[in-house]
């Protein structure tokens, strides 16, 4: 297979004094056997020039009318960006090419236009590419249509936005008989998987899986300290003047962190030992647009010494000479770890460099577990999810706007979307009734259809009214309610005051989730866009507060992007803490905590789960290290206070972290244990997965969260309407009255379905705990103790900073009513 | 409960009963509210009503109420009783019969329905007053309308429920019907209502009540 190159490009890489790379010839070739192509490149391996060299050689090589290529990026500054990287050869060529971005930032006159003109190349979203689809006039504008570039299609894939992205994609190859697919990604676990993604709906044509060779291997180190490792939390306080001498010993720094809270706090202790006034600045996705913008051409022009960020910078856009990647905190997966470091010096042939600085002695272990996860190149990345129903159904409705359809049709249709390849035609039949009249056994909606049956076996939408319901409500993304912060001057509050009424105005900080706000009093202090603030009050969408004097928040955290530890780094975990051999390596106060585990308890064995039980204080404990990550732990620890509760065991609370589990009760579980009127085997079988999970459904606020944006993004309920928009608020309250209705009369109704199955993998984590239970199962090793265990120590020091569950939903209510009743009594 | 010298049992569903009068108070049903939704293209499930109505029938059987005070928005549209599915349109029927049914009028449904009981727009019954939408004017005052609900946080854990809310001349009933959301107490809608320092809280539990402080209350 050899690639031909167009003179005029051959010219130009010439002139460039440049030579076209191995991969992207590769690219070239598939594209001109008629083949579809997925390629695996690392960043900075020019990959864009790669996925657009087929379309510029076929371009310059004939007249050619209409939309050509299609490129769709996850995000909005990467299409910008990316028509940027793309005109500048366009332009030094000669070839009169057009290539425009279509965006939700595009004036109406300008997308009327193209929709009667489309330019040769169009860079746009998935939302936007649904939008075009669903228009009735989507067969001429993609008829001409011969390429399709998938940028990042490794992060698209592992979301709904990836089962829409597909379902648009069938529609489209039906659309488009001329069509290839290209699709670009950072290396993955599975290849094979995203191959077959890309292939499905163009079945008919070969699809190339290409591989762009090595780059150098990353140069990965732990930060190295002197000081004292903390045995829980995730400041890493201690590490910012280390940090700190790093920084300015390099050019440029990107430091990741993976909240918000944390990016807050180490932006806050960097500046504090900021001796130099180096130009160390803060992105992430609670600051103001204007803000990010400024920090990002700050960074572009070479301006900024080091950038704290969460996973807003993970993607894309190229952000220049960055020289080292700096991880704080765990890097949670072996595959994340690699494209954040691939943020490191965008040559391939240097390597990038990276140091990982764990914030507490666990995550020491875990970056253990991540360097040589790095050394070997290991994937951990996600597999393309399948099947939501939810996503289903808003590409059926969308369908409907575009034109009447046959279900049969349709459904061949959508089974080419690689997500839906294998759902039956039953189930199917059930969305589509969703769609038409909300698919209830109780027919009562027939008369409100939204889908309505033409005459000849078709389906249509019923009014105009339907369409703009779909337009306004289209994508994926649920956004959690979020409020406007507002800085203002203190207002000096006094008692009683409360409630005086805020003038306006004041500068925008940013935005934060309205439900921080929810249990904030007036005074109290948190840490937002670098500076400890003052909450004063709440009018409207918005929150008022204002600079406050103290050295120290009230309120540690707010949450914001937390990953899971990746069941392969846990599998590492568990080897490095089984293997003394290997502790060699880890600092010494860690490898010490690991030899006084192993002196006063046992230490975790690799295939087993420890659980240790002892008396502290009033209560006993139950402390068990599945290391399966937090969600999975809190779902376990749900399920496990049903059951003690049911054995009279008496559990009053537990708290869960990456690692472990702690339980406690006033029974005296090791004496249960002993006696056997407790059995752990019991306790820990898999059929708590059964009867035991479904009645701890039914309240969980897990569940109801979820339901909401699978409401959402069915349809069922809007985000807006037309002229007023909904306030978070009300989406929030409402969805949750309409689970309780629906859960209780059509548990099997298909967007419990949904929920169920978005909840299995997400908020619950249950696949996870699924697969954990069935590992352990008759590998137990009960542990009793006298005292607390030195493994036991950090997830006992989470006790009161970490969210507490398990003490019956309605504890506060009755704590508050007893000591009313105290009051009343005069004690 | 103690309110203007009579004695009531708040029930955790949301209702109020009066021993002395034999009489189940009642606000907000909203019923066919999600079925108001679907007409505009939005296909809430259609199981609202008949969850209300079965919560009803329980309090009646329970209690034995000789008689039902509904503190209007019993129906969330005005021509909603017309559009019941036959079953529930059966079912309240079947209330109707068991106790005597008086239904104020609220904002939602200010004309009379056409079904069992009779339809009002206030009530005084001994010494009270009963209205759909509370005000400051009227000593001994029981209304509904603003759909009450407390947030309290107590040690680090907080619970947001709906709740009787009371002083010495109102009494706001939470709403009652399965599709109503609810507005915090401490939110601008009750400024000036209620006496603050002699307000009683009392929250909607699974099982039971709870009076709470209401200086463990929190907005939100």
């Amino acid at each position: 297979m050899t690639a031909h190159l167009n003179p005029i490009i051959s010219d130009w890489f010439a002139r460039k004094t440049w030579s076209p790379r191995q991969h992207q010839l590769d690219v070239l070739a598939s594209w001109q056997a008629g083949a579809s192509a997925l390629l695996i490149a690392p960043t900075g391996a020019g990959k864009t020039l790669a996925g657009f060299l087929p379309t510029l050689t076929d371009l310059a090589e004939g007249k050619f009318d209409g939309l050509h290529t299609l490129y769709i990026s996850p995000l909005k500054a990467l299409a910008v960006d990316v028509q940027r990287n793309l005109n500048a050869p366009i332009l030094e060529m000669g070839l009169k090419i057009t290539a425009e971005t279509r965006t939700g930032d595009t004036p109406a006159s300008k997308r009327a236009r193209q929709r009667s003109k489309p330019p040769h190349i169009l860079l746009t979203t998935p939302e936007q590419l649904c939008l075009l689809i669903s228009h009735p006039h989507a067969e001429l504008f993609f008829g001409s249509l011969r390429r399709i570039v998938l940028d990042e299609l490794h992060a698209l894939v592992t979301s709904k936005r990836g089962e829409l992205l597909s379902l648009a994609l069938a529609r489209i190859a039906r659309l488009a008989p001329n069509l290839q697919i290209t699709a670009l990604s950072a290396t993955v676990a599975r290849p094979d998987l995203l191959r077959d993604w890309i292939a499905r709906p163009v079945p008919d044509k070969p699809t190339h899986l290409l591989t762009a060779s090595g780059g150098a291997p990353p140069v990965l180190e732990i930060l190295e300290t002197e000081q004292r490792l903390p045995w829980a939390g995730h400041s890493a306080n201690y590490a910012h003047r280390d940090l700190y001498e790093v920084i300015k010993r390099h050019k440029t720094t990107l430091l990741f962190v993976n909240t918000r809270s944390q990016a807050e706090m180490l932006f806050q202790g960097l500046w504090a030992v900021n001796d130099d006034m180096l130009p160390i600045a803060l992105h992430h996705g609670s600051l103001s647009v204007e803000q990010r913008r400024k920090v990002e051409s700050a960074m572009v022009a070479g301006n900024l010494k080091a950038v704290v960020c969460t996973s807003t910078l993970d993607l894309g856009i190229d952000w220049g000479d960055v020289d080292l990647v700096v991880q704080v905190g765990a890097p949670k997966g072996s595959s994340r770890m690699l494209q954040r470091i691939g943020r490191a010096n965008h040559r391939l042939d240097e390597p990038s460099k990276a140091v990982l600085v764990p914030s507490n002695r666990f995550e020491v272990l875990e970056c253990e577990a991540a360097l040589e996860a790095v050394a070997e190149n290991h994937q951990d990345s996600e597999d393309p999810v399948s099947g939501g129903y939810d996503v289903l159904a808003q590409h059926i409705l969308g369908m409907a706007c575009a034109g009447p359809f046959a279900a049969e049709d349709l459904y061949d249709e959508i089974r080419h979307a690689w997500p839906y390849r294998d759902i039956e035609r039953g189930q199917f039949d059930r969305v589509l009734d969703f769609v038409a009249t909300g698919g209830y056994a109780l027919r009562a909606y027939e008369r409100y259809a939204r889908l309505k049956p033409t005459g000849d076996g078709k389906w249509r939408v019923a009014n105009a009214q339907v369409v703009q319901q779909y337009r306004l409500n289209i994508g994926t993304i649920i956004e959690e309610p979020m409020v406007r912060v507002r800085l203002i001057r203190p207002r000096g509050l006094k008692k009683g005051q409360s409630n005086s009424p805020i003038g306006a105005g004041g500068r925008v900080l940013g935005e934060m989730e309205e439900y921080f706000f929810g249990t904030l009093l007036p005074g109290d202090t948190f840490m937002f866009g670098g500076e400890i603030v003052a909450f004063e009050g709440m009018r409207d969408n918005e929150a008022f507060v204002s600079r406050a004097q103290a050295s120290n928040p009230k309120i540690p955290s707010y949450m914001g992007g937390k990953f899971p530890l990746s069941t392969y780094l846990a599998e590492r975990v568990r080897r490095i803490m089984d293997s003394p051999e290997e502790w060699k390596k880890l600092p010494e106060q860690v490898e010490m905590w690991l030899r006084l585990q192993r002196d006063i308890s046992v230490l975790p064995k690799r295939d087993s789960l420890l659980v240790e039980t002892f008396p502290r204080g009033a209560h006993n404990y139950l402390v068990c290290y599945p290391f399966e990550g937090r969600l999975a732990h809190q779902t376990l620890g749900m399920l496990l206070t049903r059951r003690l509760e049911r054995e009279r065991a008496r559990p009053l609370g537990f708290v869960a972290s990456e690692y472990a589990l702690a339980i406690w009760g006033l029974g005296d579980l090791s004496a249960l244990i002993r006696t056997n009127r407790l059995s752990l085997d019991d306790l820990f079988s898999e059929d708590m997965l059964g009867d035991d999970l479904e009645a701890w459904l039914d309240e969980s606020a897990l569940m109801k969260r979820t339901f909401r944006n699978c409401a959402i993004i069915s349809g069922l309920i809007e985000r807006r309407h037309p002229g007023k928009e909904k306030s978070g608020r009300q989406i929030t309250m409402s969805s949750d009255l309409i689970y309780d209705v629906l859960y209780q009369h059509e548990p099997d109704h298909i967007l419990i379905q949904a929920t169920r199955r978005d909840a299995a993998r997400g908020l619950l984590d249950i696949e996870r705990l699924g697969d954990m239970l069935a590992r352990i199962c008759g590998h137990i090793v009960h542990q009793p103790l006298a005292q607390i265990s030195p493994l036991a120590v950090p997830v006992m020091l989470d006790i009161g900073k970490e969210p507490i569950f398990g003490e019956g939903r309605e504890s506060a209510m009755a704590d508050a009513a007893d000591e009313l009743m105290r009051e009343a009594l005069g004690r | 409960m103690r309110f203007a010298g009579h004695n009531f049992e708040p029930l955790p569903s949301g209702a109020l009963y009066w021993h002395s009068q034999r009489t189940l108070l009642v606000a907000d049903l909203h019923f066919e509210k999600m079925a108001s939704f679907a007409r505009r293209g939005q296909m809430l499930p259609p199981y609202d009503t008949g969850m209300t109505l079965a919560r009803l029938e329980a309090d009646l059987r329970r209690t034995g109420a000789a008689r039902l005070l509904s503190l209007g928005d019993t129906f969330h549209r005005a021509d909603a009783s017309s559009l019941l599915t036959n079953s529930d349109r059966m079912r309240l029927d079947a209330v109707t019969e068991m106790a005597e049914c008086i239904w104020l009028s609220g904002n939602h449904d200010p004309a009379p329905h056409a079904i069992g009981g009779s339809c009002l727009p206030r009530l005084e019954l001994a010494g009270l007053t009963f209205t759909h939408e509370p005000e400051r004017g009227i000593a001994g005052l029981v209304a509904g309308h603003l759909h009450p609900a407390a947030h309290v946080y107590f040690q680090g854990r907080s619970t947001r429920r709906p709740c009787f809310v009371h002083d010495s001349r109102l009494m706001i009933l939470p709403a009652y019907g399965a599709s109503t959301g609810s507005l915090n107490i401490l939110s601008p809608a009750f400024f000036g209502l209620l006496n603050w320092p002699s307000v009683e809280v009392t929250m909607l539990g699974r099982d039971r009540t709870y009076p709470v402080s209401p200086k463990r209350l929190v907005r939100g």
